[in-house]
């Protein structure tokens, strides 16, 4: 009987309980794509999918609309069954009651995600317009708004006469973060720089209820037109959230634009910004900063368990990418003892190991200098008569007993 | 202390010479005797320099520039290229061949009778060769940050006012009008009460990744470069580049810390004190051997109340340089002559008889040699210098732990946390022994 009682408390406490350990609640995504014949919809569409589920936070599908000249009135995807709808499409005009309904979902709060070649879709389209902000080419020019670029630290709306929408040659470009407190912005480098792409410049829109958050410089010696370009944009649309970004051309899965660790992450923080208005993810160690871009090869962000199964191996001249990790989990640890002990145990582990260099071990060492415990001396004592290491030790063990 | 040191200096050499101990070339060229206008050799500085590079060839040039000031007679570096040079350009001041050459600082100190050292080193050898120096009894005109530690600080500010000696940091911008006019108007109340203060430093730059390990060139004693540091492999990264490195170095934001923060604490009264509370974030590398913060924004609270942000110059509205601002308004000064406010008005304020002038300084070796000649403080004395760059370090620390830092500036502790505590300091590596208090 107490039993039954007992157990039925326990079901009850963990129902009670679940929702607080809930992780932030999935969004459901349609990546829309196809026709357009200047880019690799095939290749970026599923990088899309791969960056967005990535996270957790997304589970998408990708719909892949009629080929050009096909029935276009067969293209009716239902809108409202979704959190956030990303287009990677440049063609043909959808039907009315598409675009309606794609209006009425940004209308009532739907997040967009307009990625790379959408800046170009739907020049005709005022709603359309009016959502992404800015756009360029198909005969866009002065009729369709303002240019809107950073010159040196000033935004400026240029209405001058002239064509929409170029690019120069595809490049390395450093981005320049110009809105902080945004959530998708909040804690970026303020300069990071970004693997080859094509740089869009010379946009114009209506850039309404618009924020350029972030833009980059288009280097006149690429082609460019020697002003900060926008390449990451948020606007606001009735109560729907859109995220602009212009990054991303991929010839193919390889590119080295898609698998930027910038734009890896503004995407996906900007996908959790339109979808729900908050950014819950943190930036990652591996954000590119001024010194130079980053490529995920996988397009995964690194884990404490990936990091400590190769920190050991590790061939600096090839990459110091686990260390780098290893010391920005333990400035995200703020102090905190219990990550600081776990982080430890695990670097205690290395210098423990016979297969570890002695280059991992003396950049643990420095690091356990300051951030360890009682726990690691043992450890780094029994290093001491390593001819090779007596100096690191030294130092730990000097820093550490003071 | 004022009119001793000339004759001090005078005596000394003059017993050491009298009582035969070295025996060293004529120091005095013949070639500048009896030429006309020209101070007389005997009262000219004689001066050696330790660490002929990039920085510490621009101080010599500055020195020499002066006409007949001052005496270089003896030159140091690690790397026999740098000591080539500056032979070449001692030799060619004095129109002689009788510049001396070392590449052992200890031999240096034990050997030449010098009034005064010019010092320009990477920051991880200042603890030693600076307190090295002042034990000497040597005046100094030494390069900014004046440590890579906390702990070294301490130890050089205890060394040079035990000693006595004469101290000029290499912080110029002191004896820049505009900059000395900006922090004679706040600290005269020309913008009201401050209650905030923004430093703007540079940027960081490129990273190059982790460059293959070389053979050391000929020229270079890399063990000696290293000293105090931790042995690493020669990968090419030395001269110059050794300020992203941050066995070595904090990057550009101690690099700078000890021009702008300084300027700050000038105007606002915070010379001889430092912050109580420090936190705030670093943006840093995820690739390569450079490693040292490429941004940086960190906020500091004084015991009185006023907030010190430190950012690179990107994140501030007015970028490099230092913005003051109080209840009336703000004054912002940076290089290439800046000096702008909320007001122009409050630019052409005048500051009364009886208001604070702050140490005026046309020339900043200049002020050494006079203040040298004087015994009285230069316009950039240690303590000051030292402060400057605490703050700096004390971003540092709060960047490196994540954690809001409660700093004591009276003890100069940090307070209950033990882990930061530890980076106030960074060991010496063997023979190299640390200086103490």
């Amino acid at each position: 009987m107490y039993r039954k009682f007992y157990i039925l408390l326990l079901a009850s406490l963990l129902v009670a309980f679940l929702p607080s350990c809930k992780k932030s609640p999935v969004s459901k995504t349609l990546i829309i794509t196809g026709q357009d014949d200047s880019h690799n919809w095939k290749a970026s569409s599923s990088q899309l999918k791969l960056i967005l589920d990535g996270t957790d936070l997304f589970s998408s599908e990708i719909m892949v609309t009629p080929e050009k000249g096909g029935d276009m009135q067969t293209f009716t995807p239902d809108f409202s069954k979704y959190d956030l709808i990303v287009l990677d499409y440049c063609g043909e005009d959808w039907p009315d009651e598409t675009k309606t309904g794609f209006e009425d979902y940004v209308r009532n709060g739907g997040g967009v995600v307009i990625f790379h070649s959408s800046s170009i879709a739907f020049p005709d389209w005022k709603e359309y317009n009016e959502m992404t902000g800015l756009g360029g080419w198909n005969g866009r020019n002065e009729k369709d708004g303002p240019y809107v670029y950073y010159t040196w630290n000033k935004l400026v709306i240029d209405t001058t006469q002239g064509i929409a929408g170029s690019h120069g040659e595809q490049h390395e470009f450093e981005i320049r973060t110009r809105i902080s407190d945004h959530p998708v912005t909040k804690d970026l480098p303020v300069r990071w720089m970004h693997g080859s792409d094509e740089l869009y410049q010379q946009l114009r829109g209506p850039a309404k209820n618009m924020q350029v958050l972030a833009t980059a410089f288009a280097d006149t010696a690429f082609g460019g037109t020697g002003r900060h370009e926008p390449v990451l944009i948020a606007v606001n649309y009735y109560k729907g959230r859109i995220f602009h970004t212009t990054l991303g051309h991929a010839e193919d899965e390889n590119s080295p634009a898609m698998h930027c660790t910038g734009f890896i992450v503004t995407l996906q923080r900007g996908a959790e910004w339109a979808a729900t208005g908050n950014v819950t993810q943190k930036v990652p160690a591996d954000f590119p900063t001024a010194a130079g871009a980053v490529q995920r090869t996988d397009l995964k962000e690194m884990t404490l368990a990936k990091a400590f199964e190769n920190i050991g191996s590790y061939d600096i001249e090839k990459s110091t990418k686990y260390f780098t990790f290893l010391r920005d989990q333990i400035r995200k640890a703020e102090g905190d003892e219990k990550i600081l002990v776990k982080l430890e145990k695990k670097m205690v582990d290395v210098l423990k190991d016979p297969n570890a260099t002695n280059e991992a071990k003396k950049l643990i060492l420095r690091e356990l200098s300051w951030m360890g415990s009682n726990y690691c001396m043992p450890v780094i004592k029994s290093l001491e008569s390593d001819p090779e290491l007596a100096d690191d030790v030294e130092f730990a063990l000097n820093r550490l007993q003071k | 202390m004022t009119k001793k040191t000339s004759r001090r200096v005078f005596i000394r050499r003059s017993a050491a010479a009298a009582a035969g101990v070295f025996i060293l070339p004529e120091i005095i060229p013949a070639s500048a005797i009896g030429m006309g206008g020209k101070r007389a050799p005997g009262e000219r500085i004689v001066m050696g320099a330790i660490g002929t590079g990039s920085q510490g060839m621009s101080n010599m040039r500055d020195f020499l520039d002066l006409k007949d000031a001052v005496q270089f007679v003896a030159v140091c570096d690690v790397d026999t290229r740098h000591l080539e040079e500056a032979k070449k350009t001692v030799d060619t001041a004095n129109k002689n061949n009788d510049c001396r050459t070392y590449g052992d600082f200890r031999e240096f100190l034990e050997k030449e009778s010098l009034d005064a050292v010019s010092i320009a080193l990477p920051d991880h050898w200042h603890g030693i060769i600076y307190t090295e120096a002042a034990n000497k009894k040597l005046h100094v005109y030494g390069e900014k940050p004046i440590c890579r530690t906390i702990k070294d600080g301490q130890a050089i500010v205890a060394a040079v006012k035990k000693n006595n000696i004469i101290w000029q940091t290499g912080s110029w911008q002191r004896s820049q009008a505009h900059f000395r006019r900006g922090a004679e108007l706040v600290i005269n109340g020309r913008a009201g009460e401050i209650t905030y203060i923004e430093v703007g430093l540079p940027d960081g730059g490129r990273g190059i990744g982790t460059p293959p390990v070389i053979e050391v060139p000929p020229e270079l004693n890399w063990e000696m470069w290293l000293g105090p540091a931790l042995k690493v492999p020669y990968r090419g990264v030395c001269h110059w580049d050794w300020r992203w490195i941050l066995d070595y170095s904090g990057g550009q934001l101690t690099d700078w810390a000890g021009h702008h923060v300084d300027i700050a604490n000038w105007g606002a009264g915070l010379e001889h004190t430092g912050p109580v509370e420090i936190s705030g974030k670093g943006v840093y590398p995820p690739e390569g051997i450079y490693d040292v913060p490429v941004e940086y924004d960190f906020i500091c609270r004084y015991a009185n109340g006023i907030e010190m942000r430190v950012a690179n110059a990107s994140r501030l509205k007015h970028g490099m340089g230092t913005t003051w601002y109080g209840d009336k308004g703000w004054i912002h000064t940076d290089r290439g002559n800046i000096l702008t406010a909320s007001d122009p008005k409050i630019l052409e304020e005048v500051i009364g008889d009886e208001e604070i002038h702050l140490y005026k300084s046309e020339n900043h070796w200049q002020n050494f040699v006079d203040s040298v000649r004087s015994g009285s403080q230069a316009i950039a004395p240690i303590e000051q210098a030292y402060r400057a760059i605490s703050v700096g370090l004390l971003g540092e620390i709060a960047m490196t732990t994540g954690q809001t830092i409660y700093w004591d500036p009276e003890k100069e502790e940090i307070i209950d946390n033990p882990r930061a505590s530890r980076l106030l300091n960074r060991p010496y590596r063997k023979p190299w022994i640390q200086p103490n208090i």
